[in-house]
């Protein structure tokens, strides 16, 4: 198969997006100037590019979903300087090399109120000129070390700087996106949809050894091109990165910068089938009520077309094997999410919010100290924490937290941070994975929830969450904190377009890991809340949820505890739940932000948990972390 | 057929008896009924209800296209569960009627909405003249010809023949003649004296009820039957309402579906000393009313006061027809149901298809209108827009 072309740019914020293009089967890489990168997708000569987006303006290119160069604040390379500040300028000169940051310029400056004339000159001559009422846009390097560099300024007379990131941020509360992958229409397949997610995926991850490399290219230190790369530049496009997206084409065309466009996406949908042997339902059920291990194609066959009430009896029958004193645990616990800053953009979240938006917030001490001693009060023993993945708060953050939680409050137990962040945690303070987990355990960290999991299938992570850790990571993760000692549980977050396989894949992966470890203390699974997200849910239902649910229960044979999701599926399909496999109602809700700015909005406390866990003929029992059944408190 | 899991889990829980009834096509009696609600087995017995319920109609699952029409909310009676009625029409409080040309018009706007019923139902209005009821339906027939008018309980039924010194049969005939085609089920809530001196104790009684519905039936005016369940009625009392109705339609056949109500406790009178109940009660009530009314065609989920998740999985529980697009619906809303206000077309059909089931539209008689396309058609997800 010939490979398809791709160009890019060689400037250091691409280079995350292209150097795990290197050696891809796939796509061929072609480094081009930015300009001659959009000629040579309008010619054809390649098939898709590195695209700043004003070339998207009435073409109908695919852009590749999920991916993107931008910021959420300060860019550092797309400035206006002068002499003065922008509203004493009555003409802008504009840097010629970029398209894009011309018509930001022009949007940025409108939205202050300012109307400057414009006139394009080259950026070495826009600078020198940009003295009294001039001001000149300079991109790329120079701007860079405008900013960065005081000590080496080779323009002594400007002293005024407005970064056009940040300040398109504050105009708009949202991102800017500045580049997209996007290719002539119907050339993408879903495979090199996921093969682009599979090479930013790895190049996000070498950011630190792009900067080195750059750094003995270009000068200067390592240190300043991995701040830029790590938490300058944002790589996902997530619902608020689109919607950033849209609002600058928009604007642009409204002032009649740039003509109307509609974006179109490339199929990211990996439709693939491996041939599956005969198996019959009702072997495959009575297997699976049997506690007898299924296969990949047992289940398979059983996600597919097993009947709710069929796989609910099986999984009711397993229940009453693993369970069989009829008592439904719950624990009394608080889901504190202490930021909901997040550089991963993922498409079904509708809690994460960037770095310098309106809503951002990363909560205090005083603030989380309320919500534990509420939480005490209520006779809760545990905090769930976990929060976005802010590119500030390093391992010394948590640890100090960590350790504040436990001295203030010693019977508090800390079932803290997804894999997800505990890498992103590795990550920004450059230390392998071991040690990070021994220090947050050192530090206070009791168990981890088993969140971020989604589906644990790369073709479906790749699609939904480019940016997130892979399979493979996460389960690296909870196999190293098992390997000390701690619990976890795990989740499956379904219904985002993936297929049967993939479901399957999950649960078959999780048992894997079971096997070997025996870390897993319980297993919740749940449907993608779509509202208030851009994706759009192909099975939301609760009916799927039981399904699935049940089928977990068959699945996961070496699993203890199967926790019913009442906070979005409600009490009613819950208390069915625990008729089809579950034995645990999960927490009583003090707080759960991330599923509730969803839209659901389910809400219980112990007192009607436990009505619910009666009224469905079961014996409430109040459990900590570990499942040990624990009295309930005054 | 019904599986060797259920059979299993059946003969498990002592159910093998009363699976032996049901396989064989044999009445429940009411102590049946009573085992099967305690049995606390949710998966065997919705197993034995959706077999039941796949027996009768397959893989369908009905809805219909209609609006609903509240012209009044003021009530003579004093129901202690509704949220609805207000004592007059003063703004002070909340209390409105319609005029004739307004709920008239009210219907004739849905017009391009395709609707092909409207189901009437008000409170008991102390002052509203005959005209004002029989005109309402004759305007909306004249000037909507193909429209059902599925108007007025028995209770608003009763109402009218003691107001208007008329019997029942003179009630129902000259609404007949006026256009109505067939009455909704409201106003049964718990037929049990005990209940009915306790929530509803200055309305129709159970028998007054009945009788509405036999007059109904003798002119071939089809019915629904409700049952308002999860306040202060025993289990029993449940059964022996579902009893009542069973023997009514021995002798007439006349009721086309059975309804389960949830009872709704916000702004009520006796909401406060009462939980809404489960969503497991709802699903055990579905699955003993599948098995237990053996001579009613369908069973109805009205998701608007259960809910569009639980609505769903009521498809599994014995459960065959969903209440339709529902546009307007005030009384539910008023007991504080979050649920929307009204499902389009569109979002029934995937609510249906995500069961595993087949939307079938039907019209006000339950003859099927058009069956939409084969089940599990997974509904494409749009890429990333």
């Amino acid at each position: 198969m010939p490979k398809l072309r791709a160009a890019a740019v060689s400037f250091l914020n691409a280079r995350p997006l292209t150097a795990g293009l290197a050696g891809s089967q796939r796509i061929e890489l072609v480094l081009a100037e930015p300009s001659a990168c959009a000629a040579m997708l309008e010619r054809g000569e390649v098939d898709l590019a590195l695209q700043p987006v004003a070339a998207l303006a009435g073409k109908d290119y695919e852009v590749v979903p999920g991916l993107a160069i931008g910021a959420d604040g300060p860019v550092q390379t797309v400035v206006l300087a002068g002499e003065n500040p922008p509203d004493a300028w009555d003409e802008v000169f504009l840097d010629t090399a970029s398209r894009t940051s011309q018509v930001l310029a022009q949007v940025v400056l409108r939205e202050m109120g300012l109307s400057p004339r414009f006139t394009p000159l080259p950026a070495e001559q826009g600078l020198e000129r940009a003295r009294g009422s001039k001001g000149a846009l300079v991109i790329g390097d120079r701007a860079f070390w405008l900013v960065e560099g005081a000590s080496r300024r080779p323009y002594p007379h400007v002293r005024q700087v407005l970064d056009l990131g940040r300040a398109w941020n504050q105009a708009t509360q949202l991102p800017m996106v500045f580049a997209v992958w996007a290719a002539r229409p119907g050339v993408l397949s879903p495979e090199d949809v996921a093969e682009l997610a599979r090479a930013a995926q790895h190049g996000l991850g070498i950011r630190t050894e792009i900067a080195t490399a750059f750094a003995r290219e270009a000068g200067g230190k390592p240190e300043t091109y991995r701040r830029y790369l790590t938490q300058r530049i944002r790589y996902g496009l997530g619902p608020y990165e689109l919607a950033g997206l849209e609002a600058f084409l928009s604007r642009a065309a409204a002032a009649g910068l740039l003509p109307p466009t509609t974006l179109r996406f490339a199929d990211d949908v990996v439709r693939t089938r491996r041939v599956r042997r005969q198996v019959s339902l009702d072997t495959a059920l009575q297997k699976g009520a049997d506690g007898e291990r299924l296969d990949a194609d047992e289940a398979e066959l059983l996600d597919e077309k097993a009947p709710l009430v069929e796989l609910g009896l099986a999984a009711d029958a397993r229940r009453r094997v693993l369970h069989p004193d009829g008592v439904v645990t719950y624990i009394v616990s608080r889901n504190v999410n202490y930021t909901n800053v997040c550089t991963t953009a993922c498409s079904f979240c509708a809690f994460y919010r960037p770095r310098g938006h309106g809503e951002a917030y990363v909560l205090g001490r005083e603030e989380l100290a309320r919500k534990i001693e509420e939480t005490i009060a209520l006779g809760g023993i545990e905090i769930l924490l976990q929060g976005g993945l802010h590119p500030d708060l390093g391992i010394e953050w948590y640890e100090d937290l960590f350790r504040w939680v436990k001295a203030s409050y010693p019977t508090i137990n800390l079932h803290a941070l997804s894999p997800e962040e505990i890498w992103h945690i590795a990550r920004v303070s450059q230390l392998p994975l071991d040690e990070t987990i021994s220090r947050l355990v050192a530090s206070g960290l009791d168990s981890i929830p088993g969140g971020g999991a989604e589906v644990l299938d790369d073709e479906v992570r790749r699609r939904i969450a480019p940016l997130k850790c892979s399979t493979d990571e996460w389960l690296t993760v909870m196999k190293a904190a098992h390997r000390k000692g701690l619990r976890s549980t795990a989740t499956l977050m379904f219904g985002v377009g993936e297929e049967s396989r993939h479901r399957v894949n999950h649960l078959l992966r999780l048992r894997e890991v079971q096997d070997e470890t025996g870390g897993f203390t319980a297993f919740i699974c749940w449907t993608f809340q779509p509202e208030n997200t851009r994706l759009t849910p192909s099975e939301n239902g609760a009916h799927a949820y039981l399904r699935v649910n049940a089928l977990s229960r068959l699945v996961l044979d070496n699993v203890p505890n199967l926790q019913a999701s009442w906070v979005t599926m409600g009490g009613g399909v819950a208390q069915a739940a625990l008729h089809m496999g579950c034995n645990d109602f999960g927490s009583v809700m003090i707080e759960e932000n991330v599923v509730s700015a969803a839209g659901t909005t389910f809400r219980m406390d112990s007192d009607e948990v436990e009505r619910h866990i009666r009224e469905a003929g079961f014996v409430p029992q109040r459990r900590n972390m570990r499942y040990e059944r624990v009295g309930r408190a005054a | 057929m019904l599986s060797k899991l259920a059979h299993r889990a059946l003969e498990r829980d002592g159910l093998g008896p009363i699976r032996d009834k049901v396989m064989e096509g044999r009445r429940l009696t009411e102590e049946e009924a009573l085992r099967l609600f305690e049995t606390r087995d949710l998966a065997a017995i919705a197993a034995l209800a959706n077999h039941v319920r796949e027996a009768r109609h397959g893989d369908l699952a009905f809805y219909n296209r209609n609006a609903h029409l509240n012209p009044t909310n003021v009530c003579v009676a004093t129901c202690k569960f509704c949220s609805f009625a207000r004592p007059d029409d003063r703004p002070a409080s909340q209390g409105y009627t319609m005029s004739l040309d307004q709920a008239v018009e009210q219907v004739l706007g849905k017009r391009s909405l395709g609707i092909t019923e409207v189901h009437i139902v008000s409170g008991l209005h102390p002052d509203l003249p005959w005209e004002y009821y029989l005109e309402l339906v004759r305007r909306i027939r004249r000037a909507w010809p193909e429209l059902h008018i599925k108007a007025y309980t028995a209770v608003e039924l009763h109402f009218f023949a003691q107001k208007f010194g008329k019997s029942h049969e003179q009630v129902l005939r000259e609404l007949q003649e006026a256009g109505l085609t067939t009455i909704p089920g409201g106003g049964a809530e718990i037929f049990a004296p005990r209940v009915r001196r306790k929530i509803c104790d200055d309305k129709a009684t159970a028998e007054e009820w009945l009788e509405v519905h036999r007059a109904a039936h003798r002119l071939g005016i089809k019915s629904n039957a409700t049952m308002l369940y999860g306040h202060v009625e025993r289990l029993d009392e449940r059964i022996d309402h579902m009893a009542r109705l069973r023997r009514l339609q021995d002798e007439t056949g006349g009721f086309q579906v059975f309804i389960p109500l949830a009872f709704h406790p916000e702004h009520n009178m006796i909401g406060k000393a009462f939980e809404k109940p489960t969503g497991y009660d709802s699903l055990r009530t579905y699955a003993v009313a599948r098995l237990f009314l053996d001579n009613f065609d369908h069973l109805k989920a009205y998701w608007v006061s259960l809910g569009e998740r639980l609505a769903q999985v009521s498809l599994s529980f014995g459960v065959d027809d969903l209440d339709g697009t529902v546009l307007e619906e005030r009384i539910y809303h008023m007991a504080g149901a979050t649920t929307p206000q009204a499902l389009s077309e569109p979002q029934l059909h995937r609510l249906i298809r995500q069961a595993g089931r087949v939307p079938a539209e039907r019209d006000s008689l339950y003859h099927v209108l058009r069956v939409h396309g084969a089940p599990g058609t997974p509904e494409r997800l749009p890429a990333t827009a």
